[in-house]
């Protein structure tokens, strides 16, 4: 999780279908939880999510995962969603994200040119269950855990 | 709904668990019919309702990733003789070499006012974006525009030195009040394109078109635009009346209320100039003959020949800022009734009349000197020439696509501001020489 540069994350609508949304994942070890932002921009997943919390994040695609053994995990979870502060409430992941994208202070300090883009939602993922299949191979069952 | 599924590297499937929550996994689909097969583990149940992302980043070695692009569709799922048959009937995506990144965030504007309205009723006050306030000033004011006045001011002070009169102190009130009225009107502008739609059917907006987008984006409402706008034109107004009670009462404020009027009226009912066709020409004459002949009058209590021939290159510079502006706005501002000049021709005519105004504006200049109306320094203006060849052809290979055309939008500002800082250089050069010399 705290290598792979995208993540499938799918969230139910009200509808009752799967809306699912490829985001770049940010895990923080010290809290045991998956963070995602999501900019005002794209926030019809977060209404979703408010509606209904239960999600699934996928982590796949062998390109898309910087580790010498792969493989496919899935995250089922409960979300939450913080809102209160647009503007700096998701700086904090900032440090986790610089990881992933190391070029991504310097699209911050031109916030000017996208204003809208960067009031940002933090989706805060609790684990419930993990599955994972190794070498990503879908045809046998996957380990699993569960929280 | 055919996809090249060649096309992206990851192939994700979704459905809805019994327990209430998304499952997806990675898996391999091939196109049949009027949808997929999809590779389904034995050890699932099929589902009905199915989703499916194909999804693409290129990874970039020094980290991050480029490239990106992604199609999600939602359908039905059936199984067939051991297959798992997905039909979809809905698909969404996107692509950044198809549609740029700041046209894909343009185009969700609404989704953002839309959920930010939201959230204020439901917290129960005010949630609006936000940007540090000298951040959002310089957005709202469109700030480095005001190079477009400080040239015509230049070269109206400037050829009033070649005249014999140069008083420091009112140049830099000249600038300060021509700036200020230029301040007001951007943002006048920006309050009417709002209110008549002509900003918010732009999704394809650039540094240099498509306006300061601050009422569009929740950044500033209408009314704090209007109140800032008529600040601006009120300290504005008050500088040019101390102007004029100091240096000429009656023609420095006919000079400042055609300019003023013309500002205003450029987009503001009833007369709307620009949406009729006639903000070019208003463009042209306002930052050439009224702030030229203003800024020399206020130097030297006359209007001359010189300074009369000497506004017309710059106005017609700046007229063409507008008017290569225009280019990538055209279909929103045709949609939006704003008729532009643009608008009416096609583009076997722009290019041409590009070409014969650029041509003008400089063998203005060279005329000037031929005829003993500027001194030969001035030819120093020519000197872009190169710069607007190139600009020419930038524009001419750009065209029609906005945001290939941002590098030739800003290069066509460098030569009207080059060629009229060059042009008023002429004329201050040639002042100092002759106090030199004698």
């Amino acid at each position: 999780m705290e290598n792979s540069l995208v993540a499938a994350l799918s969230v139910v609508t009200p509808s009752g279908h799967v809306s699912t949304h490829p985001m770049l994942p940010l895990y923080s070890r010290e809290r045991k939880k998956l963070y995602l932002t999501s900019s005002v921009l794209f926030s019809k997943k977060v209404e979703y999510i408010k509606k209904n919390p239960k999600v699934g994040v996928l982590f796949s695609g062998r390109q898309f995962i910087k580790t010498p053994a792969y493989a496919v995990v899935h995250v089922k979870g409960d979300a939450k969603v913080y809102e209160d502060n647009l503007h700096e409430g998701w700086q904090w992941l900032v440090d986790l994200w610089r990881k992933k994208e190391p070029y991504i202070e310097s699209f911050i300090k031109q916030r000017v040119a996208l204003p809208l883009f960067w009031e940002r939602i933090v989706i805060e993922i609790t684990p419930r269950e993990i599955l994972v299949w190794d070498e990503g191979d879908v045809s046998s069952e996957p380990r699993m855990w569960r929280g | 709904m055919s996809v090249e599924i060649e096309q992206f590297s990851d192939t994700v499937v979704s459905y809805l668990d019994d327990d209430g929550y998304p499952l997806s996994l990675s898996t391999k689909v091939s196109p049949s019919g009027d949808g997929y097969i999809v590779e389904w583990p034995s050890y699932l149940k099929a589902p009905k309702r199915l989703t499916m992302l194909f999804n693409h980043i290129t990874p970039i070695s020094t980290g991050g990733y480029t490239d990106r692009r992604y199609i999600m569709m939602k359908g039905v799922a059936e199984q067939k003789d051991n297959q798992l048959f997905f039909k979809p009937q809905k698909l969404y995506g996107w692509d950044e070499k198809r549609k740029p990144f700041f046209q894909y965030c343009e185009e969700r504007v609404p989704q953002a006012r839309a959920y930010l309205t939201e959230l204020s009723r439901s917290v129960g006050r005010p949630v609006k974006p936000r940007l540090p306030m000298w951040q959002l000033l310089f957005r709202a004011t469109r700030f480095p525009f005001l190079t477009a006045t400080v040239a015509p001011v230049l070269i109206g002070v400037g050829s009033a030195a070649y005249l014999g009169f140069f008083d420091p102190l009112l140049f830099l009130l000249t600038l300060v009040g021509a700036s200020l009225i230029h301040l007001g009107l951007n943002m006048t502008n920006d309050y009417f394109d709002t209110k008549l739609g002509a900003d918010t059917a732009n999704i394809t907006p650039t540094p240099f078109s498509g306006g300061s987008r601050i009422i569009l984006y929740g950044l500033m409402t209408p009314r704090q635009v209007a109140s800032i706008a008529t600040l601006f034109y009120a300290l504005g107004i008050a500088i040019g009346i101390y102007l004029a009670v100091l240096r000429g009462l009656i023609p420095i404020l006919s000079i400042m209320t055609a300019g003023v009027l013309i500002s205003v009226a450029y987009t503001a009912p009833p007369v709307k100039l620009a949406y009729r066709g006639l903000g070019e020409i208003a463009v042209g004459i306002g930052f050439g003959p009224i702030i030229v002949l203003g800024s020399h009058y206020v130097q030297a209590q006359t209007f001359s020949v010189q300074a009369l021939l000497a506004s017309i290159p710059i106005g017609v510079l700046i007229l063409l800022i507008l008017y290569v502006n225009e280019i990538p706005d055209a279909p929103y501002d045709a949609a939006a009734g704003k008729r532009t000049l643009i608008t009416k021709l096609n583009e076997r005519q722009v290019i041409p009349l590009y070409k014969l105004l650029l041509a003008a504006s400089y063998a203005v200049v060279v005329l000037s000197v031929l005829l003993g109306f500027a001194p030969p320094t001035v030819l120093l203006a020519l000197l872009t020439i190169p710069m607007a060849y190139k600009t020419v052809k930038a524009v001419r290979q750009t065209y029609g696509n906005t945001y290939l055309m941002i590098p030739a939008l800003a290069s066509n500002i460098q030569v009207a501001t080059f060629t009229g800082m060059l042009h008023a250089s002429g004329f201050f050069l040639w002042a100092v020489l002759m106090h030199f010399i004698g």
